[in-house]
């Protein structure tokens, strides 16, 4: 049932169908089959409703609604000058600074979506305008992204330290370990790639050009501010910070600078509203499908046809990592963490694997699988906000897959990467 | 790509006839002026979501940190949006062509063939999407039967979901129409008001 | 045949633990096999809770407070000091109440459901960045609950200000101190790692967590008398079980809390510490009255006789 199933979202896929007639034939398909016959087909309505619910994906809209404007207006160039006058004569210098920024957004929104677009948007152009080729460009903004999972706050970890009972707080910080790694990687394939392919760099500025730079960025460095006060002061969740630069980002741009007026503002809602649903959809039929995946316990008759006892701690963590990234390149994250963690979680109590090293692993499969294709949301994000065909956005990808992969590596034949910091933070 | 994209460029937003508002219709007559306040309502539903949206998001963080009550409503009236939006949305995507795929093995097939493909995605697009309009029928009529209510606002749930088979069903329409557009005319449609290409030309929405 | 059981918790919670001694003691006595499927894996609560109603699934455990929106009288879980804090009585009541066992299953098979039976989860303890005694004490802490009008109501009466807020943000929220307070039983508090980021533990007394297991009936009304009775037996044997379980459920996780978080402050209020508290439930009790009407004032009072036989 499952290769069928897989087989023919593939050749829709192909064929060039709307992305989201392959996840919603998949689900039909799928229903039809496990129910035999078209008798249950409004459950397949009801969790395509139950994709769109959780309260966090409103910060999907917000977000774009704030980086729309603000690439519209004049904040994101302000920023975005000044960042330049920095590392505009170094080497990858603007692409560093992309990669650092991706992860320093996902860090304190927990939205790899939201990253996509709020740093993708403004940046983009910029590193097109730079010499950066796009396919590159559109990889490293999905794929730096994605780092997002593993530096707290992380919705993944919580919801893998609930399932298996690990503490969440000792999961957030072994994931800073990873993160910062990865973000170590990008940055150094990023200069690489601006030296192989001969990227200009700008002269470098004077102190006093910076100066003046800083001064012109004054006003929307408050977006920053707003952010990161916001949700560490307590004032607001992640999810609320971007209706709270929704509202930043028209006082500046309407109020302020000038550069928007009424009419932009409708259209701008009007385009994100479109960018929104484009996304939603296939969200939901996502969910449908792995709705239908999960209650004919698919993923179970899988593994248990792999069977993974005697295999030593070394070769679960492979099965693991395995399983999870294939998981997510089709199924929802979130879905594949609930249904294969409960189902992991003896095995890795017999084999004495500590779990929240199992768990920075299982996120960072996650991370990975979301960027990877055929499907993940921040593909199918990027395609709809940046309006490129999804074979460009994704012909960057394999580099930096390459690199995660190395790190996952990494993470099973060094665990300190993960656990270092966890160990000097908790010691007794 | 070039530096000289025309993402790089500063870009007046109001030189596209998508963002000044002025929806067109491939139909003739009445059915034409009925497409065209049809395209308006949804452009006006998608707006006035987003901006719902975080008028609702914002009140409800003013009113916890300064006023110490939040409005216990707000993350129900958020979902009514996000069905709002999706599936007003989802028919002024399909309007526009701006429903996400992948194109590469269908733009290297030649025209003949390539017309062929679009009749059959849009036919069986259209299908899924009236098969769908179908069940979310049923299964508002299933919840109506059941009463549940939305805890704080106590309002049925399936009146949240009213506007979910309305848009699949103008997506349905909109992909038939443009199997029969593709059928009568000799050029290749993505939607009934975008010929195919647009990859290359990124209009604006 | 396959029958399938989906809950609201993970595998290893009160639902999940009732759960597969249900599944062990079906499958033991009958050909039956049963799948469990645990919290998210089909959706939350109110999609098992439809697809139950659908007969896709055959049985699922929601707990009253979510039926609420579907059956507005199982909302009397909610006032509270309704049941009492002494487990005998409690046991006791859920098994001989006349409210449970005969009036509820009257309401759920109106939703096409059999109730097959409520089980008690444990006290529902506080858990605050600051020591609580009193109301007072409560003041300006915005306190998560669900966004169910008894527990806003509730929390309000509390002296607290009461805040809704996602299940997934309520971790990070504690963290950064948007919230300062939420409430649980003491095994969630202890397997979801809330202590991790609040530094009291309060017990008031003011309500045990409550939740229900039920049948599609169409499903159970086909069913041969047999395996009725299999499934009647096997409901029978996970409640003793689970009463069972419960017993030292919360003190070992508290001791598990206290072992992982040894800062972690104890505090369980005294007869006259929980006086105000119990003063301010009496409004709960007229605004479930007023949102249930007549329907909801005679469970209501039956409960009060049980809980007054069970007493004895
Ligand atoms: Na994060
Ligand atoms: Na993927």
């Amino acid at each position: 049932m499952a290769i069928t199933i897989f087989a023919i979202m593939i050749i829709l896929l192909l064929l060039g169908f709307p992305i989201m007639i392959p996840l919603i034939m998949g689900a039909f398909v799928g229903f039809f089959m496990v129910f035999g016959g078209f008798g249950q087909m409004e459950t397949m309505v009801q969790q395509m409703m139950a994709g769109i619910r959780p309260a966090s994906l409103i910060a999907v809209p917000m977000f774009i609604f704030a980086a729309d404007i603000m690439t519209r207006g004049q904040s994101a160039d302000r920023l975005i000058d000044m960042v330049m006058k920095f590392v505009g004569h170094v080497k990858g210098g603007l692409a560093v600074s992309t990669a650092a920024a991706c992860t320093m957004f996902g860090a304190v929104s927990g939205s790899t979506q939201a990253t996509v677009v709020a740093i993708g948007s403004p940046l983009r152009p910029r590193m097109l305008q730079a010499g950066y080729k796009d396919s590159f460009v559109l990889a490293l903004i999905i794929n730096a992204s994605d780092i997002a999972f593993l530096i707290p706050p992380s919705i993944g970890m919580i919801i893998y330290g609930v399932v298996s009972n690990t503490s969440i707080a000792e999961l957030f910080i072994a994931g800073v370990g990873p993160g910062l790694l990865i973000l170590l990687l990008f940055s150094i394939y990023s200069v690489i790639y601006a030296i192989r392919n001969n990227v200009p760099t700008e002269p470098k500025a004077t102190w006093g050009e910076r100066l003046r730079a800083v001064q012109r960025a004054l006003w929307p460095l408050g977006f920053p501010a707003i952010i990161v006060g916001g949700i560490y002061g307590g004032i607001f969740s992640p999810t609320e910070a971007a209706a709270v630069c929704v509202l930043y980002a028209l006082i500046l741009e309407f109020a302020i600078f000038r550069s928007l007026d009424l009419k932009g503002v409708y259209d701008t809602a009007k385009s994100t509203g479109l960018i929104t649903a484009v996304v939603f959809i296939l969200v939901a039929a996502g969910a449908a499908f792995s709705w239908v995946i999960s209650f004919a316990q698919i993923p179970q008759q899988m593994l248990t046809a792999v069977g993974i006892s005697d295999i030593g701690p070394i070769g679960v963590l492979f099965v693991i990592s395995i399983a999870f990234f294939v998981g997510c390149m089709f199924v929802d994250p979130i879905v594949v963490i609930l249904i294969l963690v409960p189902i992991f979680t003896p095995v890795v109590d017999s084999v004495g694997l500590d779990p929240v090293l199992v768990g920075t692993i299982i996120t960072l499969q996650v991370a990975i699988g979301s960027a990877t294709p055929p499907f993940g949301c921040d593909i199918f994000t990027a395609i709809a906000v940046f309006k490129r065909p999804y074979a460009e956005v994704i012909k960057g990808t394999p580099p930096f897959i390459v690199i995660l992969l190395g790190v996952s590596m990494m993470l099973i034949f060094f665990p300190q990467i993960a656990l270092f910091l966890r160990d000097l933070a908790f010691a007794d | 790509m070039s530096p000289a994209d025309p993402e790089d460029q500063p870009r007046p937003a109001a030189t596209d006839p998508d963002v000044t508002g002025g929806e067109g219709s491939a139909l003739p007559g009445v059915l034409g002026m009925i497409d065209i306040a049809i395209a308006r309502t949804e452009a006006v539903m998608l707006a006035a979501g987003v901006l719902l949206m975080a008028l609702n998001t914002i009140s409800n963080v003013i009113g916890r940190f300064v006023f110490q009550s939040s409005l216990f409503f707000s993350e129900e009236l958020n979902r009514i949006l996000i069905v709002l939006i999706t599936f007003a949305g989802i028919s002024y995507a399909a309007r526009h062509g701006r429903h996400i795929r992948m194109s590469a093995i269908y733009d290297a097939l030649p025209a003949p063939a390539r017309k062929i493909l679009m009749v059959a995605i849009s036919i069986i697009t259209a299908i899924l999407m009236f098969a769908l309009c179908y069940y979310s029928v049923s299964y508002i009529v299933t919840l109506a039967s059941r009463g549940r209510v939305l805890p704080s606002l106590q309002i049925p749930v399936w009146v949240i979901y009213l506007w979910v088979p309305v848009g699949f069903f103008m997506t349905g329409a909109q992909y038939a129409l443009t199997a029969v557009k593709n059928l009568l005319d000799k050029d290749i449609y993505l939607s009934t008001s975008v010929l195919e290409g647009y990859d290359d030309t990124e209009t604006e929405i | 045949d396959t029958w399938r059981y989906a809950f609201e918790e993970a595998l290893e919670e009160v639902q999940g633990k009732f759960a597969q001694k249900f599944k062990a003691e079906v499958e033991a006595n009958s050909d039956h096999t049963i799948q469990l499927f645990p919290y998210g894996t089909l959706g939350e609560s109110a999609d098992i809770m439809e697809q139950a109603q659908a007969g896709i699934l055959q049985f699922v455990d929601q707990s009253p407070g979510f039926t609420g929106s579907l059956i507005p009288e199982a909302q009397v879980f909610f006032v509270p000091y309704l049941l009492p804090g002494d487990t005998e009585q409690l046991n006791s009541f859920f098994r001989n109440s006349v409210a449970l066992n005969e009036m509820f299953p009257e309401l759920y098979a109106a939703q096409g459901l059999e109730l097959l039976t409520m089980f008690p989860e444990g006290e529902v303890a506080m858990t605050t960045k600051k020591p609580v005694h009193s109301p007072e004490d409560l003041d300006e802490v915005k306190f998560r609950v669900m966004t169910n009008p008894l527990l806003v109501e509730s929390y309000k009466a509390f002296g607290a200000t009461p805040t809704p807020l996602p299940w997934g943000e309520v971790y990070g929220a504690l963290q950064t101190n948007i919230i300062q307070g939420q409430e649980n039983p003491t095994s969630f508090i202890e397997s979801t790692k809330l202590y991790e980021v609040t530094d009291v533990i309060i017990y008031a007394g003011h309500n045990n967590f409550t939740t229900a297991l039920m049948a599609n009936k169409d499903f159970y009304d086909a069913l041969p008398e047999a395996d009725q009775q299999v499934i009647e037996n096997a409901t029978d044997a996970a409640f003793e079980y689970i009463l069972a379980y419960q017993k030292d459920l919360e003190s070992v996780a508290l001791e598990a809390i206290k072992k992982a978080k040894p800062e972690m402050e104890v505090i369980v209020l005294t007869e006259e510490e929980r006086a105000p508290f119990k003063a301010a439930a009496g409004t709960v009790e007229e605004t479930f009255i007023e949102m249930t009407g007549d329907s909801g004032k005679k469970i209501l009072e039956q409960m009060k006789a049980d809980l007054a036989a069970a007493a004895e």
